[in-house]
C-alpha cells in the first residue's frame, strides 16, 4: 500500500530524514518509535504533505506517486493524519467541518455527497461508539477542547473519513489513561485487512493497546532496526541509547 | 470650489423654497464648510481617510445641486424578500415611499421637511454640509411603551441619473421612554462617483431600545460618509452593527453619548474588502454618567490593495465612575499591498473605571489551514472556512434570529 524508499526531508538546511525506507502493506499496523528529534513527526508532516520541506526519494501509495499530490489530494486518496497537537480553529462549527470534510473526499471520489440529516445520523453513531460526548460537535473546533477531548476528536475524524493509512502522529502524548484505552479501543475497531495504520509514539505505553504487526526503531532520520512487538518491550528496557 | 458651492446652494435653496430663517441658517453652515472645505489627512480624525484627496481624484467636478425631484421613481427597486418589514425609501437622496403598514398608527409620528434649528450648533465640518444642502429631513418619533412589530428598513437607493452629485441626507430618530426600534439601513447604488453625506440622529429616551444595523453590500464606486449621533437617558441600550463591504470609500463615524446613568452601547463592526476599497470606522464613546457600559468589536479582512481603518476612542468624564468600557479590533490581512490602520484612544477623568482596548493583525495561519487541507478540504475552501470563522463572532452577537440570517445572506458568510 505505502512503499517509501530512500527518503529524505530538509528544513531550513538542516537534514532531518536520512533514507528511510519502509513497506506497509494492506491491514498492518505499524509502530515507529524513536528520541526526541529523531525525525518521527517529519515523516508524518511529509506524507500528508505539508510544505516547507526540501524532500527527495520516492513515495508511492497504492502504486502511484504520492509526493507529487496536493495535502487535500493525499486525504481524498485515503491517507489521514491525526495531529499530535489538533489545531483550535475560532469560528468553524465541528459539525460543519466533518460534513464538509467528508463531502470533499466523497465528491473527489464520485460518490454521492451525504446530506444533514444521514450525516448527522453517522456522526452521533461514531460519537457514541467513541464515548464522545457529541454535544462538544456543535461547539468550534478544538476550540476549548481538553487534550483528551482534542485527541478524541481526531480519532472521531478518522472514523468518519474512513481512511485506508492512518498515522497517528504521538495520539497518545497527553493522554490518561481511561482516554488512552477510549482512543486505542477505537483505532482498534478501525483495524480490517484493508486499512492500514501507522503509528508514531514516544513511549511503548499506546502500544500495550494496539498491538502493532511491525515496530520500527528510528533514529537520526533512519530506520535503524526492525521487529515485531517485541522490539518495543526490548526498547522500554534498554532505551534508544543501545541503538545509536 | 466656493464659487460653485454658492452658486449650487443659491439652487437648493430656490428648488426647496426654504423659509428666510432656515436660509440664514443654512448659509451659516455653508460659510463654514466653505472656510473649511473637506477635511484632509491634517486632521487627526481624518488621518487615515483623506477626504479631500480621496474626492479630488475621484470625482470629476462634483456637483453640490443634487436635483432630486427628478428621476426618484421607485420601479426597479429589490425589497429584501421573505422578511416582514416597514420601509422608508430614499431615491437619488429624495424621499419615495414611506411604509408603516406594520405597526399601530398613532403609535408612530413621522415629520417631513423639518427646518433647521439654532441649536444644530456643532463643530463636525460634513454635518454643516449637510446642514447647508439638506435635501430631505425627516423626524420619526417612537412614542411611549411602543416596540415595532417589524424591523424597519432604511433603503438608501442611487440609480444611474445621479452622477458627481453630493447627496446629503438627514434622519432624526427619537424613541421616547421604554420604546423600542429594530432599524436596518441598506444601500443600493447604481450610480456612479457621488459624495453621499448621510446624518442620523438618535435620541434615546430612558429604558428605550435601539438596535441598529447598516449593511453595505451591493459594489458601487461612491464616497460614502455616515455620521450617526446616538444620545441615551438612563437604563437606555444602543447596539450599532456595521457591515461594510461594497462601497469604494466609506467612512462610518458613531458618536454616542451615555448621559444617563446605566444606559449602554455596543458597536460591532465588520470591514470586509476586496480591489482597492477603503472603509473605515470611527467611534467616540462619551462616558457622561455613573455605572454606563461600551462595548466594540470590529474585525476586518482585506484583500487585494484594500485598507480597513479603525479608530475607537473612549472618553470617560470625571462624572462617569464606574464605567466599564471595552474595545477590541482584529484584522486579516490576505495580501501584501493591504493596510490596516487602528488607532484606540482612551480619554479618563474617573478614577473608579474599568477599560480595556486591544488590537491585532495577521495572517491566516497556514497551520490551521494544512490542518483543514489535511482533511481533504481545497486551499480555497480552509480560507473560506477561517475567514467565515474569523467573522462569525461579531455577527453571532446579533441576537435577533431573523436579522441575523437575513444579514448572514446579503454579507454572504456562511453557518
Amino acid at each position: 500500500m505505502l512503499i517509501i524508499k530512500n527518503l529524505t526531508a530538509n528544513i531550513d538546511n538542516k537534514d532531518i530524514l536520512k533514507g528511510l525506507n519502509l513497506e506497509i502493506k494492506p491491514g498492518e499496523v505499524h509502530a515507529i518509535m524513536g528520541p526526541n528529534g529523531s525525525g518521527k513527526s517529519t515523516l508524518s508532516n511529509v506524507l500528508s504533505g505539508k510544505k516547507g520541506y526540501e524532500i527527495s526519494g520516492k513515495v508511492t501509495f497504492e502504486g502511484k506517486d504520492l509526493l507529487g499530490l496536493k495535502i487535500e489530494e493525499r486525504a481524498h486518496k485515503g491517507i489521514f493524519l491525526a495531529f499530535q497537537y489538533p489545531l483550535e480553529i475560532p469560528g468553524v462549527n465541528t459539525n460543519i467541518f466533518l460534513k464538509s470534510s467528508l463531502n470533499a473526499i466523497k465528491k473527489s471520489r464520485g460518490e454521492k455527497e451525504l446530506d444533514a440529516i444521514e450525516f448527522l445520523k453517522l456522526v452521533k453513531q461514531k460519537a457514541l461508539d467513541l464515548k464522545f460526548d457529541e454535544k462538544i460537535l456543535s461547539r468550534q473546533l478544538n476550540v476549548g477542547f481538553s487534550g483528551g477531548e482534542k485527541k478524541k476528536n481526531e480519532i472521531l475524524q478518522m472514523s468518519i473519513l474512513n481512511p485506508k493509512l492512518s498515522i497517528l502522529d504521538e495520539t497518545d502524548s497527553g493522554l490518561d489513561i481511561d482516554a488512552l484505552k477510549i482512543v486505542s479501543e477505537g483505532v482498534n475497531a478501525l483495524r480490517n485487512k484493508k486499512s492500514s495504520f501507522l503509528i508514531i509514539t514516544h513511549y511503548q505505553r499506546l502500544l500495550n493497546y494496539i498491538k502493532p504487526d511491525f515496530v520500527h526503531v528510528l533514529i537520526d532520520g533512519k530506520i535503524v532496526k526492525s521487529g515485531d512487538s517485541e522490539l518495543a518491550l526490548e526498547l522500554e528496557k534498554k532505551g534508544y541509547e543501545s541503538f545509536n | 470650489m466656493e464659487e460653485q458651492l454658492k452658486t449650487d446652494f443659491d439652487k437648493v435653496v430656490k428648488n426647496l423654497k426654504l423659509s428666510d430663517e432656515n436660509i440664514r441658517l443654512r448659509k451659516k453652515d455653508l460659510n463654514k464648510f466653505i472656510k473649511n472645505g473637506f477635511p484632509n489627512k491634517k486632521k487627526e480624525e481624518w488621518k487615515f481617510f483623506d477626504l479631500n484627496q480621496i474626492i479630488n481624484s475621484n470625482i470629476k467636478n462634483l456637483s453640490f445641486f443634487n436635483n432630486c425631484s427628478v428621476f426618484a421613481k421607485n420601479d426597479n427597486i429589490v425589497y429584501v424578500k421573505n422578511f416582514e418589514h416597514n420601509k422608508i425609501i430614499f431615491v437619488n437622496g429624495s424621499i419615495s415611499l414611506i411604509d408603516f403598514g406594520y405597526e399601530e398608527k398613532n403609535k408612530i409620528e413621522i415629520e417631513e421637511d423639518i427646518n433647521l434649528t439654532e441649536k444644530n450648533d456643532q463643530t463636525n465640518i460634513l454635518i454643516s454640509l449637510n446642514n447647508a444642502l439638506l435635501s430631505n429631513y425627516i423626524k420619526i418619533t417612537i412614542k411611549q411603551n411602543y416596540s415595532l412589530n417589524k424591523p424597519l428598513i432604511i433603503y438608501n437607493i442611487t440609480n444611474r441619473e445621479l452622477n458627481s452629485t453630493a447627496v446629503n441626507l438627514r434622519t432624526d430618530i427619537i424613541l421616547e421612554k421604554n420604546s423600542s426600534i429594530k432599524l436596518i439601513t441598506l444601500s443600493n447604488d447604481d450610480s456612479k462617483d457621488n459624495f453621499i453625506n448621510i446624518n442620523q440622529n438618535f435620541k434615546i429616551a430612558k429604558d428605550a431600545i435601539l438596535k441598529n444595523y447598516k449593511i453595505d453590500s451591493v459594489d458601487n464606486s461612491n464616497i460614502k460618509y455616515f455620521f450617526n449621533n446616538i444620545d441615551l437617558e438612563h437604563n437606555s441600550l444602543a447596539e450599532t452593527f456595521i457591515f461594510s463591504k461594497a462601497s469604494k470609500f466609506i467612512k462610518n463615524e458613531i458618536n454616542c453619548n451615555l448621559n444617563g446613568e446605566y444606559s449602554s452601547a455596543f458597536i460591532n463592526g465588520v470591514i470586509n474588502l476586496k480591489e482597492s476599497k477603503h472603509h473605515e470606522i470611527k467611534t467616540n464613546i462619551n462616558h457622561l454618567a455613573e455605572n454606563t457600559k461600551s462595548y466594540q468589536l470590529v474585525k476586518c479582512v482585506l484583500n487585494d490593495s484594500s485598507k480597513g481603518v479603525y479608530q475607537g476612542k473612549i472618553f470617560v468624564d470625571s462624572k462617569a465612575q464606574k464605567t466599564d468600557g471595552y474595545q477590541l479590533s482584529k484584522a486579516l490581512l490576505l495580501s501584501e499591498n493591504t493596510e490596516f490602520d487602528a488607532k484606540p484612544e482612551l480619554e479618563i477623568y474617573a478614577d473608579d473605571v474599568k477599560c480595556s482596548h486591544g488590537s491585532t493583525s495577521g495572517n491566516l495561519d497556514e497551520d490551521a489551514i494544512f490542518y483543514l487541507m489535511s482533511r481533504g478540504l481545497s486551499y480555497q475552501q480552509s480560507r473560506e472556512l477561517l475567514i467565515n470563522g474569523f467573522l462569525l463572532d461579531v455577527i453571532e452577537k446579533i441576537t435577533d434570529l431573523e436579522i441575523k440570517d437575513l444579514i448572514k445572506n446579503i454579507m454572504g458568510i456562511k453557518q
